[in-house]
């Protein structure tokens, strides 16, 4: 595509690298056809076509954004899903992460959308923080039908919705510390796990099972110390000074475990995170100091179902006879192109996987876009799980916390990350999700739709 | 007998395209409307009123180029359908849309043309699968109203420059141009063909049998039902009715697959397979309306429905003269009569969208029964206004199509 | 580029703008009109992206009646309306002018009905080509014509330009499978044009609506014919050391009487580009790669492939490879129809369309690689070769001015090369402005006058996407029909 920058523009070198992402696209308009918004509101401005379109024109012009752009741009998930439509090779994910920041320093958000998103930034990553205000939450939720009813209130309602029931406490596994492998044989490997910030208060049983499932595997497993937000939700907020101080301080925190005991990988259970963890490379590559550690670490980072496809697995334990409908993060299918893997794993095992219909749509979750963009993200939802539905799974697995909250609040289908699945099949309990689960006669009438490779 | 014959209006039979013109802008013609005539076998549509000349394409005759490597002919309107079938004969080749001959059912005589099946879009029996004339003709020239050459469409299959004129010339009869030349797409000739026949269904099982086999991948193009009356009129058959598929392609192929269809369509009772010729024959008949072909001018109608609603209209109607093809959506009804206009026209209503043409009737009865079925009052105004485009001075055919 | 010139904007349109946008509001609703002048931007232009224009407003109706109101308004206010389906047009047929009001089917894209007896499908203009197979996939069906853009392109869209696709040559383009429309009329009038049946009476209206180009009316409703699914379908890669001996082989296997489903060609920058996208195991040591495909039981293929080899191996083909599983089927048609959008990613690009008889492939490949070479810019070549459809992919650089000149110029050579081998301009990316001017080369003054006539019929006042099809120089007076002056692009 044409494109139209000064030679001062094109001076400054993050402009530059978003004018090499325009000049790729052809405007060929395949990424609407698969793009969450577009399909859900039907208006080129919430496609990526359109908001590419809207990005060039701000940043050709110099000029600051306004509430237009800023409607559109906040409404994109960035579940990256036109990345992988794109035949062109369109770098959108660099590109909106740079729109994000230009919006971030040249616009003013109207009071309430601050306050909202300083709370998020605030609160979410800070697990201490996190664990009070679900607890509090419960006594909100009566009020989230109040809140529903003011416009700008109601990311409040969303948020008090999602909220859980109860939280997990800490834990040895949420804790800095060394977990051996129970081998006696030389150990399998040496990774990190990320601790993470939100899911072990929503679910620590997942980073749980993970360490059981890899001491199990005969490789052990640290918790490094020092460990904090990996920069996730202020990276997709704009806010790149904070999100690169986050990257930095994980860089590290890792460095010191490669350069003290070295480490095979580090091993990721959410794979929001895990998206932003690869990118660390990218994110600090003008940092002179940080651009070679951090590339190291972006090269390590693996996610749980990769990691575990370079591990020899031993023969399941059990024989599970259930239906998985395996759901892809976003952030695994599109953003970290993990597609097969998981599937893999889990038909290795044992268990009859399913693919739902419209498998590359976003589930509406999206790190805090269910909290900002209730309205979508419902409807989202309620795609998603009646896609879900229509295989008739006996559970549904996903290896992101956030998918798992925002499927989980619209189904009564048991749903769980995919490691506690396979910690069950190679000799772990029996997941506590399961429980609800009754096994009833397999269902031959319906036509299956059997997973792709 | 053609309406042309009933006085003696001059013919006009002129040698080219140029003299085709040449005929609007002639003074001594007193800028009367022509009676555009091919082989004059399908008199279907309104009787255009005296006084008129008829322009006879008899003299623009001939193939113009055909090259089977690239599956295209090209001949002059006036061609006669002989001439065109033994050349594609010759090249092993066909045109895949099957153009019914009218001649057994009106009982008219002369030699029909491909200006003719092109000016009454005449599809077979393949139209189900392979389309109907119109998807077959990729270009025309014609002479419209005011005496203008015009060239519309080429002579490659994908062709999307400009207007598609070539559909609305298709099946116009004669009322927006005379045709001077076509160009058309012909297909390989197949190696060998076979029928399999269902015995003794009614038209609403027939017409779920039929449905099932066109949803195999067994590629069936003939989806034809047969109740005992009309079943008696072809050859094959008598005393019940029969259900006909048709398989056509290399010969292992069609075997397989005319094996996996009996398999498919198991439950639907007594089933044979007719090859070959035999089996050439059995369309040949369906396609030229043959259980019609009674030597007397009854009212003929041609229906044209959803294949499921076929049946249907029938039983509305409370005729037991009537025969299916187009897997049930195309119904050939014959009255006693009185045409019934109204009455069929209204059953068509009935079972939805669709419409009925009468295809066989007086002279008398087509000056006073409107022969092509009435459409909506805006597509009413829109044709007419088209039709105006072409034909400012009403010249061409005036009146025929309603 | 420049080459094309458009029509000056309406001053008497553009002043009344204010008006028009609250009236369109007060009959859509705030949230189905773009007005905000950085927010029209996007709506410039569509798939041939070197012409841009932004548009008065964009209109997003969710029904066919919102669609007659607002139609009815803008052709009684004189206001071009420019329809637009998902925007995916390669020559330039949802690009607006400035004077316009876009009418966007982007929000009516649902499938209403399916009935698989009769083997029909009712679904709205703006529901995506791909859609339509994918609903009806599960039974055992599919919609047949398959343009390279069928993941995002419209049905409406399909309709206008009479999309084609790889599996046309046997199963047709979209006007041979296309049964019925809702039309909304330039006074806001709904006609339904044909329906279940397979023929309609009257003048073939349907057969006029397909590939006019948003010209005569704006549909929102379609039906569709569905095709059951072949039981197996195979597509084998036949590797050749020169374009002609391919193009020799595509000749022949029609010409004994072989129709197979599909038969692509690549040329070696294709391959390259092709492979680098979709990894899907072309061979990358020929110079020419055709797909072949054929359908049916194990035993039908095995069959047919015997005999296209035969005739292959006559031509000297390197390479004779067949897809071994759904997968690798699969990545062999992404990878072909990803063909125009993966050149993005070496260079900017316009896709010609023309089409020629197939006994002229070998001639006009070789004389399309002089005419290039004489602009000294670079082509691939990848387009339908069983029907003639040629794609060349001429290769520049966008941001060069001069070489932008020179790429519109050598794309305007190689499709008059196509009209004077006996094709024609377009074979079914429609003629859009792109090939506007070029009409009076394929059609006389009086051929092109038949046609008008016929637009004027539905659209006296030529309201309806004006800019598109038919060159200025050939209008006449027409009203609403004013004089073009160079833009800017």
């Amino acid at each position: 595509m044409q494109t139209n920058f000064s030679i001062a523009q094109l001076a400054d070198p993050a402009t530059a690298e978003a004018e090499s992402i325009l000049r790729k696209c052809v405007h060929c308009g395949f990424c609407t056809a698969t793009c969450p918004t577009y399909v859900t509101l039907g208006n080129e401005l919430d496609s990526p076509r359109g908001r590419i379109y809207l990005i060039k024109d701000m940043l050709e012009n110099g000029r600051d954004a306004d509430t237009q752009i800023v409607t559109h741009i906040d409404r994109c998930l960035s579940c990256l899903a036109c990345m992988t439509t794109c035949p062109s090779g369109v770098d959108y994910m660099h590109l909106v992460d740079h729109a994000r920041v230009h919006i971030e320093k040249t616009y003013k958000r109207p009071l309430i959308n601050r306050l909202t998103r300083n709370m998020l930034a605030m609160v979410l990553p800070y697990p201490g923080r996190f664990r009070a205000a679900v607890t509090l939450s419960k006594f909100g939720k009566p009020f989230a039908g109040l809140f529903d009813s003011v416009s700008a209130l109601k990311p409040m309602a969303a948020m008090l919705r999602l909220a859980p029931g109860s939280v997990d406490g800490k834990n040895t596994y949420t804790l800095p510390g060394s977990f051996a492998p129970e081998g006696t044989s030389e150990k399998a490997g040496r990774v990190a796990l990320l601790t993470g910030c939100a899911q072990p208060v929503l679910d620590a049983d997942i980073n749980r099972t993970t360490i059981q499932l890899l001491n199990r595997l005969n490789v052990e497993v640290v918790l490094p110390q020092g460990e904090a937000c990996c920069g996730s939700l202020v990276h997709h907020m704009g806010r790149e000074h904070q999100a690169h101080d986050a990257a930095r301080r994980m860089v590290d925190v890792w460095t010191r475990e490669i350069e003290n005991g070295g480490l095979d990988a580090i091993v990721i259970t959410t794979s929001g995170c895990g998206t932003t963890i690869k990118d660390y490379g990218h994110m600090l590559q003008r940092d002179p100091d940080y651009a070679e550690k951090a590339a190291r670490v972006s090269a390590l980072a693996k996610d749980i179902s990769e990691y575990l496809t370079t591990l020899e697995m031993p023969a399941p334990a059990i024989q599970p006879e259930m239906t998985v409908a395996y759901h892809s993060a976003c952030s695994l299918q599109h953003g970290q192109k993990v597609k097969t893997a998981p599937k893999d794993l889990l038909k290795a095992a044992g268990f009859t996987v399913k693919d739902p219909p419209e498998g590359h749509l976003c589930c509406g979750s999206a790190g805090t876009y269910n909290i900002m963009q209730p309205e979508i993200a419902a409807k989202l939802k309620a795609r998603k799980v009646a896609n879900i539905e229509r295989t008739q799974p006996d559970v549904i697995a996903a290896g992101n916390i956030g998918c798992l909250t925002q499927i989980g609040s619209g189904t009564s289908i048991p749903i769980l990350h995919t490691v506690k699945l396979l910690n069950w099949a190679y000799g772990g309990r029996r997941p506590a999700e399961l429980d609800a689960f009754v096994p009833t006669a397999v269902n031959h009438d319906k036509p299956v739709l059997e997973a792709a490779e | 007998m053609s309406v042309a014959d009933l006085v003696k209006p001059s013919v006009l039979e002129p040698t080219d395209e140029q003299a085709v013109a040449a005929l609007f802008q002639d003074g001594s013609l007193d800028g009367l409307p022509f009676v555009i005539r091919g082989g004059a076998t399908r008199p279907i549509g309104k009787p255009v009123k005296q006084p008129h000349h008829v322009l006879s394409t008899a003299k623009l005759s001939g193939i113009v180029d055909y090259e089977p490597a690239e599956m295209v002919m090209i001949a002059k309107a006036g061609t006669p359908m002989a001439e065109i079938e033994a050349a594609l004969a010759k090249g092993r080749q066909r045109m895949i849309f099957e153009p019914m001959d009218y001649r057994p059912l009106l009982g008219t005589k002369g030699a029909p043309t491909i200006g003719g099946v092109i000016a009454s879009n005449a599809s077979g029996p393949r139209r189900i699968v392979t389309g109907a004339a119109r998807d077959s003709l990729l270009g025309v020239r014609f002479v419209n109203g005011t005496g203008d050459i015009v060239k519309t469409g080429g002579r490659v299959m994908k062709n999307v420059t400009g207007l598609d004129l070539v559909k609305l010339l298709c099946g116009s009869w004669g009322t927006l141009g005379v045709m001077s030349e076509v160009t058309f797409k012909v297909v390989p000739e197949v190696e060998t063909e076979q029928t399999l026949v269902l015995h003794g269904l009614t038209a609403g099982d027939a017409a779920t049998a039929m449905a099932a086999a066109m949803a195999t991948p067994c590629e069936v193009n003939g989806a034809a039902h047969l109740p005992a009356k009309a079943a008696a009129k072809i050859g094959a058959f008598d005393g019940h009715s029969v259900t006909l598929l048709r398989i056509e392609g290399f010969e292992n192929s069609v075997k397989i697959r005319v094996g996996k269809l009996m398999d498919i369509l198991r439950s639907h009772g007594e089933m044979t397979v007719q090859e070959g010729s035999a089996s050439r024959q059995i369309w040949r008949d369906i396609r030229d309306v043959e259980p019609f072909d009674d030597g007397t001018m009854k009212p003929v109608w041609r229906v044209s429905v959803a294949p499921m609603a076929g049946h249907q209209l029938v039983a509305a109607l409370g005729i037991d003269d009537a025969f299916y093809d187009w897997q049930g959506g195309l119904v050939w009804l014959r009255m006693d009569g009185d045409p019934e206009a109204q009455k069929v026209r209204n059953a068509v209503a009935q079972v939805g969208a669709g419409h009925a043409t009468l295809v066989r009737a007086s002279v008398e009865e087509r000056a006073k029964t409107p022969v092509f079925h009435p459409q909506d009052a805006a597509v009413t105004k829109l044709s007419e206004a088209i039709r105006l485009r072409f034909d400012p001075a009403n010249r061409l055919n005036p009146g025929w199509m309603g | 580029m420049t080459g094309i010139a458009m029509p000056r904007p309406d001053a008497a349109v553009l002043s009344r703008r204010d008006e028009h946008i609250s009236h369109l509001k007060t009959l859509l609703g705030p949230d189905g009109v773009v007005s905000d002048v950085n927010e029209l931007r996007a709506f410039e232009t569509d798939g041939f992206t070197a012409y841009r224009f932004v548009p008065m407003a964009v209109v997003l109706p969710q029904t066919t009646q919102e669609v007659s109101n607002v139609l009815r308004y803008l052709a009684e206010q004189k206001v071009p309306v420019v329809p637009r389906g998902a925007g995916t047009s390669l020559s330039g047929g949802a690009i607006p002018q400035e004077d316009a009001v876009i009418i966007g089917l982007s929000r009516m894209a649902q499938i209403m009905d399916i009935n698989y007896q009769n083997r029909t499908l009712n679904v709205q203009a703006g529901a995506t080509n791909l859609s339509i197979s994918e609903a009806v996939s599960g039974e055992g069906f599919f919609y047949a014509p398959d343009p390279s853009s069928q993941l995002a392109c419209s049905i409406g869209g399909n309709i206008a330009m009479n999309s084609g696709g790889a599996h046309c040559l046997k199963y047709g383009v979209t006007t041979n499978n296309l049964l019925g429309v809702t039309l909304v009329l330039i006074d806001g009038t709904v006609v339904e044009l044909g329906g279940e049946a397979l023929d309609s009476a009257g003048y073939d209206l349907l057969g006029i609506i397909c590939g006019s180009e948003g010209q005569l009316g704006i549909m929102t409703e379609a039906v569709v014919r569905l095709v059951a699914k072949p039981e197996g379908a195979r597509p084998v890669l036949f590797g050749f050391d020169t374009s002609e001996a391919a193009g020799a082989c595509v000749a022949e296997i029609i010409g004994t009487g072989i129709v197979p489903v599909a038969i692509e060609f690549m040329d070696k920058p294709a391959i390259d580009i092709c492979e680098a996208f979709a990894q899907a195991g072309y061979p990358m040591d020929v110079d020419a790669l055709l797909i072949v495909e054929v359908e049916g039981s194990d035993a039908e293929m095995d069959d047919m492939l015997a005999r296209i080899v035969e005739i292959a191996n006559r031509h000297d083909v390197k390479v004779v490879k067949e897809s071994q599983s759904a997968t690798e089927a699969a990545l062999i048609w992404k990878g072909r129809k990803s063909a125009f959008g993966a050149t993005g990613r070496i260079a900017d690009y316009i896709c010609m369309d023309g089409t020629v008889p197939l006994g002229k492939l070998p001639y006009v490949l070789k004389e399309t690689a002089r005419i290039v070479n004489e602009y000294g810019l670079r082509v691939a070549n990848v387009f339908h070769a069983g029907d003639g459809n040629m794609h060349p992919l001429i290769l520049y650089d966008v941001n060069d001015p001069v070489e932008a000149e020179k790429a519109e110029a050598c794309g305007m050579d190689l499709l008059k090369l196509c009209v004077d081998a006996g094709g024609c301009l377009t074979g079914e990316h429609g003629v859009g402005i792109e090939k506007r001017d070029l009409m009076l080369y394929q059609y006389s003054q009086t051929d092109l006058d038949q046609q008008m006539a016929v637009r004027d019929a539905f659209d006296p006042d030529w309201v309806m996407n004006p800019a598109k099809v038919f060159p200025y120089e050939a209008r006449g007076n027409r009203q609403g029909a004013s004089q073009p002056v160079d833009q800017a692009a």
